[in-house]
């Protein structure tokens, strides 16, 4: 699999619509274009290979299924998982010729992109710095009533960063590390100890995401019983995730029907008639 | 709502909205945020609202305070502020300090429903079954979560927008009552099963010891529990970040290490990673 100018150039443009913060806006850039399993896609249709591209974008994709970035604190950066992690992977599969259905590919995948994402999180602390040079030019604008240049200071001058920290940065690594792939894969031999530390790294990563996600998702210790529902439905009782879905969604009505009628009562309790309503005391904990 | 004599036209208002849903983040920066997609979104309503050039940039730097939310949902807070310019250009004795108060004060209870339902929540479920429908590289899971993360994203925002804007603040105590606490608790209780489906499906860890005696460890543990490993470091990470405040960067290392360790003692082994089941 090669790559050439005009392949590297489109897989720029798309880091710089993906990224946070992306030019294609939150909602279609970093939470769509930005998942690495639409960026399977996409890199796959400029490449060449939907569906490699999507089999290495979903691997990538669990490592990466709960990216909160709060408060702009990032660990990791999608437009470099997305779109230098994914070619990169692409290549380094074919480089080695695995079967893309394997688990040892999508282990390599996960690898990769989860290294690019990492290293990738300096391209977001570059742009979020050089868009400090925008605001400034807004400030000014804005003190001098030249309102509408501020479209240009959000909007247009942005670009700029993302040509120094999205476009340039995916071209090159992508353009000239592909050769470097090539040499590095075949220069590993598929049973030694570098690629399986790497396989297996490769299978462990995923764990980190699920945690992340557990970690906002758990606020009490019974809260791990709901985790392990899902968890044994899919594993033992060999539920996909739609049936999962389905599933929960129904517990979940069953749980809000429960709280409804506990704070319906609790009211009773302290009003002493069941006929108040209990809407009159909502509590604003703003 | 009193009937005001100015009223933002609804020409002003989408463009206010669109100016935010593609604005809110492009020119981030650590220092100022969202402060910049707030400015813009405001524009069109203040050009609306004052004729005189001075008053619209008067009442524009109001904004020009530090802002930072959730964008999604906090696409309400802009609502709920173009209902208070309005009320300011009607005559109203609201003042920048009023503005700014319930900016500040909204911004970081939207952020935290926004982190846990939208991006803690909503994405990972809808991932989650756009993976399943990927399986073997198929395009319908891609195409899946696009279309309809865009049609809840962007119908959803326009939504919270509007109510802000015709509700104000009511709107917002819709979203932190006791009703839509169990709402909200509900919706996390969906996720969190679906979190565990996930990890059961797309996590695949597996070990190629071979026990003493014959037979292989990981048939061993197959008999226990499916997927007992994946289990286990799951929850390990989870431990090492939620009980030990490890960064998710250290954990990774901490992994690579496991890994190293696990591969050179022949814990793990390439031709014996186990398939994913999905």
């Amino acid at each position: 699999m090669t790559v050439n100018v005009f392949q590297a150039a489109l897989l720029g443009l798309f880091a710089c619509l993906a990224s946070m913060p992306g030019l294609g806006g939150t909602s279609v850039g970093n939470y769509t274009l930005g998942r690495p399993l639409v960026a399977g896609l996409v890199v796959g249709i400029i490449l060449g290979d939907v569906t490699l591209g999507i089999i290495v974008g979903a691997a990538i994709q669990v490592v990466y299924i709960a990216l909160v970035t709060p408060g702009g604190t990032v660990s990791a950066d999608v437009r470099a998982a997305c779109y230098i992690g994914i070619p990169l992977a692409m290549m380094a599969i074919s480089a080695q010729g695995l079967d893309p259905m394997s688990a040892d590919a999508a282990a390599l995948a996960t690898t990769l992109g989860a290294t690019c994402g990492t290293l990738g999180a300096i391209l977001f602390y570059g742009t979020a710095t050089i868009n400090l040079v925008w605001q400034s030019i807004g400030w000014k604008a804005l003190e001098k009533g030249d309102t509408h240049k501020l479209y240009l200071v959000d909007m247009v001058l942005p670009w700029i960063s993302h040509i120094i920290c999205s476009f340039i940065p995916t071209f090159v690594i992508v353009y000239f590390g592909q050769g470097m792939v090539d040499v590095i894969m075949s220069s590993l031999p598929m049973d030694g100890l570098p690629m399986k530390t790497l396989f297996a790294v490769g299978s462990l990563l995923p764990c980190v995401g699920i945690a992340i996600l557990l970690k906002q998702v758990i606020a009490k210790p019974t809260d791990f019983l709901t985790f392990f529902f899902g968890f044994t439905l899919a594993a033992v009782m060999g539920c996909n995730l739609i049936a999962c879905s389905a599933i929960a969604c129904f517990f979940a009505l069953i749980n809000f029907e429960l709280s409804t009628i506990k704070s319906k009562l609790a009211h009773v309790g302290t009003a002493g008639s069941i006929t108040s309503g209990y809407d009159d005391d909502d509590e604003e904990d703003i | 709502m009193a009937e005001y004599s100015k009223k933002v036209s609804k020409k002003a208002l989408s463009k206010s909205f669109h100016s935010w849903y593609y604005g809110n983040l492009t020119c981030f920066s650590q220092e100022h945020m969202q402060t910049f997609g707030y400015l813009v979104s405001m524009l069109p309503i203040v050009e609306d609202l004052y004729e005189k050039k001075d008053d619209q940039t008067k009442a524009l730097t109001t904004y020009s305070a530090f802002f930072n939310t959730e964008p999604q949902i906090g696409a309400m807070i802009v609502g709920v502020t173009v209902g208070l310019e309005e009320a300011r250009a009607n005559g109203e004795a609201i003042d920048d300090e009023t503005i700014n108060g319930i900016r500040a004060g909204l911004m970081g209870p939207l952020a935290g429903i926004g982190d846990s339902l939208i991006v803690g929540t909503l994405i990972p479920i809808l991932l989650g079954i756009a993976l399943g429908l990927a399986e073997g590289g198929s395009v319908l899971g891609p195409i899946f979560y696009i279309v309809v993360w865009n049609l809840l994203a962007y119908f959803g925002m326009r939504f919270a927008y509007f109510r802000g804007y015709d509700l104000g603040g009511a709107a917002v105590e819709a979203l932190v009552g006791p009703n839509a606490t169990a709402l909200r608790d509900a919706i996390v209780s969906v996720g969190t099963m679906v979190i565990g489906a996930v990890a059961a499906t797309w996590v695949s860890i597996s070990t190629a010891l071979t026990l003493p005696g014959g037979g292989t460890l990981q048939g061993t543990l197959d008999g226990i529990y499916p997927k007992l490993l994946p289990l286990i470091f799951t929850i390990f990470c989870w431990w090492l970040m939620a009980k030990k405040k490890v960064s998710p960067i250290i954990t990774m290392l901490i992994l690579l290490v496991i890994a190293f360790i696990g591969a050179a003692v022949g814990f793990f082994g390439a031709a014996t990673i186990a398939a994913p089941t999905a």
